[in-house]
């Protein structure tokens, strides 16, 4: 049975079932996946997997329910749990689902996985490396074709089929030469296709020769207070804290600190962010949000000025204010006109980052973490790799002490981020 | 069909060599009140089989969400066929597995007759009800029910054979107020323990007594300092040790990692922490106490026992799944464990936990002249250096050996194996921390304990 006959067939039954709106998505997974670890090819997976989402809205009390059969009995089980669900529930007039839009279908990515490139391209990286780098120790690296085959049906009609697959691969490796190890670094990204090695996508080679001289790692001269240059590699870890409040539960609480900054200046004019979820740049992209709306892209940070919350249909109708075009991620930050090279020529004192291990920043922004894979920076040059490094500062002033922001980018598949230059910033 | 009813011995006859075949099904529910509204209310099953096949040094695995005769059936053959597709390509035919033979089965599911989902929404809000009555001056309450049922069946070629149903169910209570320049200032904590509602929950005292304990302390954080940053003396309290047990330490000390480069390699055998410490992932029981994320047959097949990673400051194992005990000629321990029925079985902790002294807490406190007590992580993170990190969102300055002024959340970081060298004193209660979830490649609850520790540590702030 097609996803989208078992969809509109469950819809059925969880309208019959007395819910006066109700959401069916049925999901279609399959995962292939070539897997080496410690330089050694050693797994080779196949996955088949099925999801069945269900939710309904009786007397304005929600519940939602995933299962993994399809099966009658199953399903009909899960209605009878869901009206259980929502029968113990609170009403609240704000829930709701995705009004009626044409229906529409959406395709990406290769039908089937190419096994015999999968594996050649896991050789190659590994017969590289041990060429190039030979203390160098890829601890992990996988290569996996991923698809999907999905529809979602509500019950104001709504009906969105698609099918995206994609390769995604990701890295993990670490250098070691007798005593001296190196922090581990890591990477990921997605592609529709395998047709670039992997050494040349996302900076890989350079981050292995980054690894090789971390192995060799100095303290920090002294504390200071200095500039931050943000890799690609982590720029989400300094993005993450706007972008989690301006979604549903901290506007809805009212403890965000971009509550009614609609507008406003939050950012250095240096920075546009957008959330791109069906852009060309994007593989790693959706087409329809968690509501059932058909996504769009749209600008969260325009110029350094909030553009757009993130909130989904429940939060849009709590708080009163608009729902967002999407459903956030796929973040694609503008290029700057700097060079990375030129970016840090501009620093002074301070530390090239490539991954923030990081605590929790709290509400009020204020965080501080570890450097790792990182570089001291003097006068305009990279010195040293760094150990036992903190950073720390508030993440809201560090979004408006954007210095700089690099031409280069770098396209993972679900992001499209620059090198960013901060200020500010306590290293110790 | 139940997963109970399914006989996986009927299936032997299509293994062609080493196999394992696993019935594997988890049962999650989440309900999330904000502000008294429920903005979450949902319920998942997710199950299925999977078949990890070994041939020629080379692993096949394949998954299938379905478990009929058929789809058990085709879920061996792929399994058998991806392995042969790298046996073909990169086999090695000298390589070999530890063998291992075991059974066990343990059920903790509740013997009570369940509650209905009305009954625990009801719970919910009362709990929700007492915070707005306890806590006055709040802006914002969360109050989110999370439990995870994991129910799995094992047959492997070897013979082993298993049936075992892990359950746990936990509470998290997030409270924020606004400090006197109009910030928000919060606190979460989660809490619970093995079993299903019925067993963790029976009454609202724990809930209680949590939040009571979560808003005293929250009253004392909107008039927080920053901590000056630097090398000072602090003493952990014993929920900070289980997670310093698990990251910093055990990390580094599972075979998998340190057959990657870890550190922990370098020091087998060595003294690696001050003669006070002993620490042990417990694979079921401590002191007859059966512990949060209890497991008596890994998901090899392997009967699982204690790994003693450091006895009296010295570093005496590693935690194996078949892949490390091989390469590492050492016996197996039984940690290797899945999450998923699509996953494979990795090396991961189970109750890992430094064992208390003989100090009490208030001797502690009473020996530092200037310094931190630090308490409630939110993350942490360790590194193949065993250079380490947590997110700490309560803590309280010392000084002259008395609690101070509250502090801000702050990140705490070091060297584990020289941090450990630091330690000075133990206190002589055990704690166990039933809420962890490891994040190494899959998701995977595991239990955490320990005293509270006094030693040196990095702490940001100023």
């Amino acid at each position: 049975m097609s996803e989208t006959v078992l969809a509109k067939q469950t819809l059925e039954e969880i309208c019959r079932a007395g819910f006066e709106k109700a959401v069916c998505q049925v999901s279609n997974d399959e995962l292939h996946e070539l897997q080496s670890e410690n330089g050694e090819i050693n797994l080779f997976r196949t996955n088949f997997e099925t999801d069945i989402r269900l939710s309904g809205i009786r007397d304005q009390r929600r519940a939602s329910l995933g299962v993994n059969k399809t099966d009658k009995a199953t399903i009909g089980n899960a209605i009878d749990e869901l009206k259980a669900m929502a029968e113990g529930a609170n009403a609240d007039p704000a829930f709701d689902i995705a009004a009626a839009q044409p229906a529409d279908i959406f395709s990406a990515g290769p039908d089937e996985p190419d096994y015999d490139l999968m594996y050649d391209r896991l050789k190659e990286v590994q017969n590289y490396v041990a060429d190039a780098y030979p203390i160098l120790n890829l601890r992990s690296v996988g290569i996996t074709y991923f698809k999907r085959r999905s529809c979602l049906v509500n019950s104001n009609d709504v009906q969105f089929e698609s099918v995206r697959a994609q390769y995604r691969v990701s890295v993990s490796f670490s250098s070691k030469d007798g005593l001296a190890t190196s922090s581990m670094m890591y990477i990921g990204y997605s592609r529709y296709h395998l047709d670039d090695p992997l050494k040349n996508t996302v900076n890989l080679d350079a981050l292995f020769q980054q690894s090789t001289e971390q192995i060799k790692t100095e303290h920090l001269p002294g504390k200071f207070v200095g500039d931050l240059v943000i890799a690609p590699t982590c720029l989400s870890s300094f993005l993450g804290f706007l972008t989690a409040r301006i979604g549903d539960a901290p506007m809805i609480s009212g403890t965000s600190v971009y509550k009614d900054k609609l507008n406003e200046q939050v950012a250095s004019d240096v920075l546009t962010l957008h959330s791109a979820p069906v852009s060309d740049e994007i593989c790693s992209g959706y087409w329809v949000t968690g509501d059932g709306y058909k996504a769009e892209n749209s600008t969260i940070i325009d110029k350094g000025k909030l553009n757009s919350y993130l909130l989904g249909l429940y939060g849009a109708n709590k708080t009163g204010l608009s729902r967002a075009v999407n459903g956030g991620g796929c973040y694609i930050v503008e290029p700057g006109e700097h060079r990375f090279e030129q970016i840090i020529n501009q620093v002074e004192q301070g530390i090239l980052i490539n991954r923030f291990s990081g605590g929790r920043p709290n509400d009020r922004g204020d965080f501080s973490g570890i450097a790792k894979n990182s570089y001291y920076i003097k006068d305009g040059k990279i010195q040293f790799p760094i150990r036992e490094t903190t950073v720390s500062g508030n993440m809201i002033e560090l979004l408006q002490s954007i210095q700089s922001v690099s031409s280069e980018r770098l396209d993972s598949g679900s992001s499209v981020f620059p090198w960013v230059r901060v200020c500010g910033i306590t290293a110790s | 069909m139940q997963i109970a009813d399914i006989d996986l011995k009927r299936y032997s006859n299509h293994f062609s060599s080493y196999t394992e075949l696993r019935l594997h099904e988890n049962t999650s529910q989440q309900i999330a009140l904000l502000n008294g509204d429920v903005i979450a209310n949902t319920r998942d099953t997710s199950g299925g089989v999977s078949s990890r096949v070994f041939d020629k040094g080379a692993w096949g695995f394949s998954s299938n969400a379905n478990m009929t005769d058929e789809a058990i059936e085709s879920t061996i053959s792929a399994a058998t066929k991806n392995a042969d597709f790298l046996a073909r390509r990169c086999g090695d035919d000298n390589a070999s597995l530890p063998a291992a033979r075991g059974e066990a089965s343990s059920d903790f599911r509740t013997k009570l007759p369940r509650k209905s989902q009305e009954e625990i929404m009801a719970f919910l809000k009362s709990c929700d009800e007492y915070i707005v009555s306890a806590c006055p001056d709040i802006v914002s309450r969360q109050v989110v029910l999370n439990s995870l049922d994991m129910e799995k069946k094992l047959y492997t070629s070897e013979g082993s054979i298993g049936h075992n149903v892990n359950t746990r169910t936990l509470i998290s209570i997030k409270l924020a107020t606004r400090n006197n320049a109009n910030e928000p200032v919060e606190l979460m904590e989660s809490f619970g323990h093995r079993g299903q509602f019925e067993d963790v929950f029976p009454d609202m005292e724990e809930v209680k007594q949590k939040v009571d304990e979560l808003y005293q302390h929250l009253m004392n954080k909107k008039d927080a300092v920053k901590p000056v940053s630097g090398y000072h003396d602090v003493i952990l309290a014993s929920d900070l040790a289980g997670i310093l047990a698990h990251e910093a330490i055990g990390h580094t000390t599972e075979g998998d990692i340190v057959r990657a480069g870890s550190v922990a390699g370098d020091y087998l055998g060595q003294k690696v922490a001050s003669e006070l410490v002993t620490l042990v992932d417990f694979a079921n029981t401590y002191e007859g106490e059966t512990l949060p994320v209890p497991v008596y047959l890994d998901d090899e097949g392997v009967v699982s026992k204690d790994a003693v990673i450091i006895e009296k400051g010295v570093l005496k194992s590693f935690m194996h799944n078949k892949d490390s005990a091989a390469y590492f000629d050492m016996d197996l321990t039984g940690n290797a464990r899945a999450f998923s029925y699509t996953d494979e079985p990795l090396v991961r902790m189970r109750n890992t936990a430094i064992l208390p002294g003989k100090d009490k807490i208030e001797d502690m406190i009473a020996s530092i002249d200037d310094g931190y007590l630090l308490m409630r992580w939110t993350n942490g993170q360790a590194d193949s250096t065993s250079e380490f990190m947590f997110g700490v969102q309560m803590g309280y300055e010392i000084k002259d050996g008395k609690l101070g002024r509250a502090i801000t959340d702050t990140t705490i970081s070091g060297v584990a194996f020289d941090m450990l060298k630091e330690i000075t004193m133990l206190s002589d209660e055990m704690t166990w921390n039933c809420a962890g979830m490891c994040g190494k490649k899959q998701p995977m609850p595991v239990g955490m304990g320990g005293p509270a520790i006094k030693t040196k540590m990095f702490v940001g702030g100023e």
